[in-house]
């Protein structure tokens, strides 16, 4: 039997080849910005910076695990090991070229953490995890080519913005305004933390991405870039998907040798 | 349509200051809830009844973060109409037309006459003539409403009150329908253009049926439930009057038996526990029937794409407003998840588009079987165009704020133009489903979790028709499994049913009784023009029935 390769996302376009590198956990994506750690603590808003994480469990080892093969199989991430309670974090990805959308936020997640619940909206992605284990998550998903200070948000609630024009200075509508443009420094300054509460000094998030730069890393299709009309591989496996799944629904018979 | 016009471009000038293709715009600078007149209303009485009550009320500024208005709050135009308003005038508590279409939908029952007549002849020998049939049409336009017919000493309703509420009969048989006081007739041959005529008067034959009406006020007070047994009750009562029968001897169980049950024909079925709702609520009405009491194929039968926006404008408001948004939802409900694909003529525009494709590619409505070619070529073509428009023009994209309006209004027209090819619904069902898996891989996003959950598995049990899987599309309805889930959808799949027969020039879609029953002008609502009365309803220039006025203080 060959050995199975995992071919991630269908399509030959820009947004494709975007997607599967980005769906790809072998594929590093790229470091742009540094956020201090305890930064990006203060950002999501659960714990005091040094604080001790608040734990729904004692540790596993002090608690015995029932015998249970699966158990065994699956290496506990140290957030569960240690008992942490469940947090988490939540991106707002502008229609306007932001670097991921949200399937593609989801799909990265499942490929590419252990551990974390996702969900996915047209104009969120939450993720949740022990808490530990979501600050080290967070910082990549911050840090890194996947994030765009001024086309994705950080917001726990009132996420409404996505598809709205942008504002004078290129940033996503944001009805709390976390996050604010800094003239002087030309970077993005979050002022309050992903729930709304005021933070007790900015934290800078980066200059936004240039859009030329951003076109590129896009796993965004848009008439006005990338057609998704072009990518006739994509949308003939679209089709296909359809087709299988419709012949199967009304009789699985039918679905051999198609 | 040419594909240079946009039929949307006019409202989304009306509701943005920039141009509809404009990227850029301003925030945070309208006052918040303050820009809103109608906000700044609703803002005044609070602070009144809070006076008056001493317990406080609505307050915007208590909204989490920020008071909403952070962006401009747009109007909505009303589409096809010239009607601009505010969304909350959509909301179907502050609108007093989609409460009365409700009402209208709620409070009828039809009833089978034949039954009666036949144990009325064969088994008490009485005479059963149209002057009869007047005479107990009479009364019973006295006793539906709660007049008392048989018993001394009864407390009956105020006529004012209950003024809405009567009977007529229709059937498919000239002759007999010439002897019927006009008064009490719904006239098939003057209601209907002469082909549709013809078809209904086939189908419905020589048999008579009864159109009744219960007050809006039961329909307010009671539940769907108690309309069969009102109009039953009434209905035994008037039997033994008009044909001067023994209050309760044997027979008159048959006439109660034939009104709620043998004969009787609910507007919607008994749903399950775990929906928690009797006949005649919004969660058992199916499709078809939605789009058989839309009557706007009466007045454009050569516009079937006319038709199933109005087809759709009626399942928006009775499903995803009242059914998901309340009744299985509560609270401030899902006003908006509805009315993208009745305002701002955005559905209108996709659903055009597709039409002029079906026409130009496959020969008209209705000429081409259903095949997987065709499904995939209009499906994947009309579903581009609508996700391209969103693209071109950013007001477009920020008037639909939310992925699930996007979706509904993309699907729709790639399921409408599916059904006006090919003539049938599950085929234009199937096309709304290839249109959400396309729209989700080039958006990379499609609507909320449970609305692409419906969608994800929808291809499935399009063609489906097992038990527990599957039914033919037109029977399908929020209590079907797989879209008892959340709203934003049946609304377009009210059009979708409507436009395979619309497209094919039927008269009905499911039930050629309902469409007659709601042929009927002494309706409060207008079944002929939902979006214009319901913009009607917006603007406070609608009046409802049910009002409480003659029994209540000077106000």
């Amino acid at each position: 039997m060959p050995e199975y390769k995992p071919q991630y996302y269908p399509g030959s376009t820009l947004p494709s080849k975007n997607r599967r590198k980005y769906l790809d956990p072998e594929y590093k994506l790229q470091k742009l910005r540094t956020i201090s750690d305890d930064d990006l603590v203060r950002i999501m808003g659960h714990r005091v910076p040094g604080e001790a994480y608040k734990s729904t469990h004692p540790p596993l080892e002090e608690t015995g695990e029932p015998a249970c093969p699966i158990r065994e199989i699956v290496t506990p991430t140290p957030g569960a090991k240690a008992g942490d309670r469940i947090r988490y974090i939540q991106f707002t990805d502008s229609v306007y070229y932001a670097p991921v959308t949200p399937y593609v936020r989801a799909w990265m997640y499942h490929t590419r953490y252990r551990g974390v619940d996702v969900g996915v909206l047209s104009g969120r992605v939450p993720l949740e995890a022990r808490e530990r284990d979501l600050e080290k998550v967070a910082k990549e998903l911050v840090e890194t080519e996947i994030f765009d200070s001024a086309r994705c948000g950080i917001r726990g609630a009132t996420v409404h913005g996505h598809a709205l024009r942008l504002d004078e200075n290129g940033l996503m509508f944001d009805a709390y305004r976390r996050y604010l443009f800094n003239k002087k420094t030309g970077e993005v300054d979050y002022v309050k933390d992903q729930i709304g509460v005021p933070l007790d000094k900015p934290i800078s998030v980066g200059k936004p991405i240039p859009e030329t730069e951003l076109r590129k890393r896009t796993s965004e299709f848009r008439i006005d870039g990338n057609a998704f009309r072009d990518d006739k591989e994509l949308i003939s496996w679209m089709q296909r998907i359809h087709m299988l799944r419709t012949i199967a629904g009304f009789d699985p018979e039918k679905v051999k040798g198609i | 349509m040419s594909k240079e016009k946009r039929m949307f471009l006019e409202a989304l000038r009306r509701k943005f200051k920039e141009a509809p293709e404009e990227k850029y715009t301003k925030f945070y600078i309208f006052g918040a809830w303050r820009q809103s007149k109608r906000k700044r209303e609703f803002m005044e009485y609070s602070k009144k009844i809070a006076k008056q009550r001493n317990i406080p009320m609505y307050n915007p500024e208590l909204h989490l973060g920020a008071p909403l208005g952070q962006r401009v709050l747009m109007a909505y135009r009303m589409s096809n109409t010239d009607i601009y308003c505010e969304a909350d005038d959509l909301h179907f508590i502050n609108n007093a037309a989609m409460q009365q279409m409700w009402h209208d939908i709620r409070r009828t029952v039809i009833s089978g006459l034949d039954a009666a007549h036949t144990v009325l002849q064969k088994r008490l020998g009485k005479e059963v003539t149209p002057e009869t049939v007047n005479g107990y049409l009479e009364i019973l336009n006295h006793a539906l409403p709660g007049g008392a017919v048989v018993q001394e000493h009864m407390a009956e309703t105020n006529p004012e009150l209950v003024k809405d509420c009567y009977v007529k009969v229709f059937t498919g048989d000239d002759e007999l329908a010439d002897e019927i006081d006009p008064r009490f007739l719904i006239d098939i041959n003057k209601q209907f253009p002469a082909d549709q005529a013809k078809q209904l008067k086939e189908v419905v034959g020589k048999r008579v049926y009864q159109v009744c009406r219960m007050p809006t006020a039961t329909s307010m007070s009671c539940d769907g439930g108690t309309m069969a047994r009102w109009a039953a009750m009434q209905i035994s009562m008037s039997m033994i009057d008009a044909y001067k029968l023994m209050a309760g001897e044997a027979a008159v169980g048959e006439f109660a038996f034939a009104a709620k049950h043998a004969e009787v024909i609910e507007m919607g079925t008994l749903t399950p526990w775990r929906r928690a709702r009797g006949p005649n609520e919004p969660g058992g009405i199916p499709l078809g029937y939605c789009a058989d009491m839309c009557q706007a194929s009466r007045v454009k039968p050569n516009d079937p794409v006319w038709v199933a926006l109005e087809a759709i404008s009626m399942g928006a408001v009775l499903y995803d407003q009242f059914w998901f948004g309340s009744y299985m939802s509560g609270g401030v409900g899902f006003t908006q998840y509805a009315s993208c694909t009745y305002t701002d003529d955005i559905l209108d525009d996709f659903c055009y588009y597709g039409a002029d494709y079906v026409k130009k590619k496959h020969g008209g409505f209705g000429k081409k079987k259903p095949s997987w070619d065709l499904i995939k070529d209009v499906a994947t073509e009309v579903s581009l165009y609508g996700l391209e428009q969103y693209e071109k023009y950013p007001a477009c994209m920020e008037a639909h704020f939310g992925g699930s309006q996007r979706a509904a209004c993309v699907a729709a027209g790639a399921g409408v133009a599916v059904s006006l090819a090919t003539g049938n619904c599950t085929a234009g069902i199937n096309g709304w489903y290839l249109s959400q898996l396309l729209h989700k891989e080039e958006m990379g996003r499609l609507g909320f979790y449970g609305y692409d959950q419906q969608d994800q598995c929808g291809s499935a049990n399009s063609f489906s028709w097992r038990s527990d899987e599957g039914l033919p599309f037109n029977l399908r309805g929020v209590n079907y499994p797989n879209y008892a889930l959340n709203v934003g959808h049946q609304s377009a799949h009210t059009g979708i049913v409507s436009a395979a027969h619309g497209g094919r020039g039927d008269a009905w879609t499911t039930n050629p009784l309902i469409k007659i029953a709601f042929a009927d002008k002494n309706l409060v609502f207008d079944f002929t023009h939902p979006r214009l009365c319901f913009g009607k309803g917006a603007l406070r220039e609608f009046m409802p029935a049910g009002e409480r006025t003659v029994i209540i203080p000077t106000h």
